[in-house]
């Protein structure tokens, strides 16, 4: 089997924690009022859901370009972690080769990846990652396509709590970087400022407030730590 | 067709993130991360979602509170569908039932 079909193979049973969240999004941006194109180009172009579904849910017309922008660095801004971690494993790649697979490159199949570079002495076999990267990228825009096509169907019938949804889906993502009470007490700081200037101030301003500030939390807890 | 301006804000999105992808292996591969920056950076993700779910903890009606605590519990133990399932039915059930 070539190292390309074994990373897609490795992908299949990922897909199944991909395509319902694609479809979760898919349908909550038909009910923000994009179109099936938008959603489908922002997931083909993007392809990074923390920071798509932020965005779905901050959606006005006209979008607020710079916000929209901060908050996709802010909700990406572990791919940098990410992508200094893989870096010793890409040692003996050429940057032209490393700059486009890194396109591809998502919680998933950086975890995966990395791992499989661990159990072959800290090496990444390429069409391995490019294999299994490629099963993950091309469910997501096609999975959020469908489900901004049967989303609005399945609207009418849930309409009444269907914007609980939101929430549900940020929570499950938090549930998935759960790392202890002590690791998780920058986002009660968040919630609480978030909340709090919510409240106090109107605009979509809680999210920069309530983000900055739990992180500038974690910073002086991380500090006092060392 | 697109919106010039929806076509604008998804390819400056997709700069971003694409600028993410590859900043740590440009800028960090020959050089290791201080404990402190790598605490920060996993917990920013987090900070960002919590944000901007923040109203939902202070919306004053009762069935949505409720209906949040529901999503909470299915979030803490479940994978998404059934969590966004009970979800949409609690908060439903709860808005029909309560004023």
């Amino acid at each position: 089997m070539s190292e390309f079909w074994r990373g897609l193979k490795v992908s299949l049973p990922v897909l199944l924690g991909f395509v319902p969240f694609g479809l979760v999004l898919g349908s909550q941006a038909a009910a923000k009022g994009l179109s099936t194109l938008d959603i489908t180009l922002m997931t083909a172009l993007n392809f990074a859901g923390g920071s798509e579904f932020t965005v779905i849910d901050l959606w006005t017309w006209p979008p607020t370009i710079p916000l929209i922008v901060a908050l996709t660095l802010l909700v990406n801004s572990r791919h940098i972690l990410m992508g200094a971690a893989l870096a010793p494993a890409m040692r003996h790649l050429p940057a032209r080769k490393v700059l486009p697979a890194l396109a591809l490159m998502c919680d998933e199949s950086w975890a995966l990846g990395l791992d499989d570079a661990r159990k072959r002495g800290g090496v990444l076999s390429l069409p391995f990652y490019v294999g299994l990267s490629l099963g993950l990228y091309l469910s997501w825009p096609s999975s959020a396509a469908i489900g901004s096509i049967v989303g609005p169907i399945l609207g009418d019938i849930t309409r009444y709590g269907f914007d609980m949804a939101f929430p549900a889906v940020f929570l499950v993502m938090l549930a998935g970087m759960w790392q202890g009470v002590s690791a998780a007490r920058p986002w009660l700081v968040s919630l609480v400022v978030g909340a709090a200037t919510y409240l106090a101030v109107p605009g979509a301003w809680y999210v920069p407030a309530g983000a900055l500030s739990g992180i500038a939390a974690a910073y002086f807890w991380a500090q006092s730590n060392d | 067709m697109i919106e010039p301006l929806t076509l604008l804000t998804i390819v400056l999105m997709a700069g971003a993130t694409y600028f993410t992808r590859i900043a740590g292996y440009l800028f960090l591969r020959n050089r290791t991360l201080s404990p402190r920056l790598v605490t920060v950076m996993e917990s920013a993700p987090g900070c960002v979602l919590i944000a901007v779910i923040a109203p939902n903890f202070v919306s004053g009606r009762p069935a949505d509170v409720i209906a949040l605590a529901v999503t909470v519990l299915a979030a803490s133990r479940l994978p998404i569908l059934p969590t966004v399932v009970i979800a949409i039915l609690s908060a439903g059930l709860l808005r029909a039932l309560l004023p």
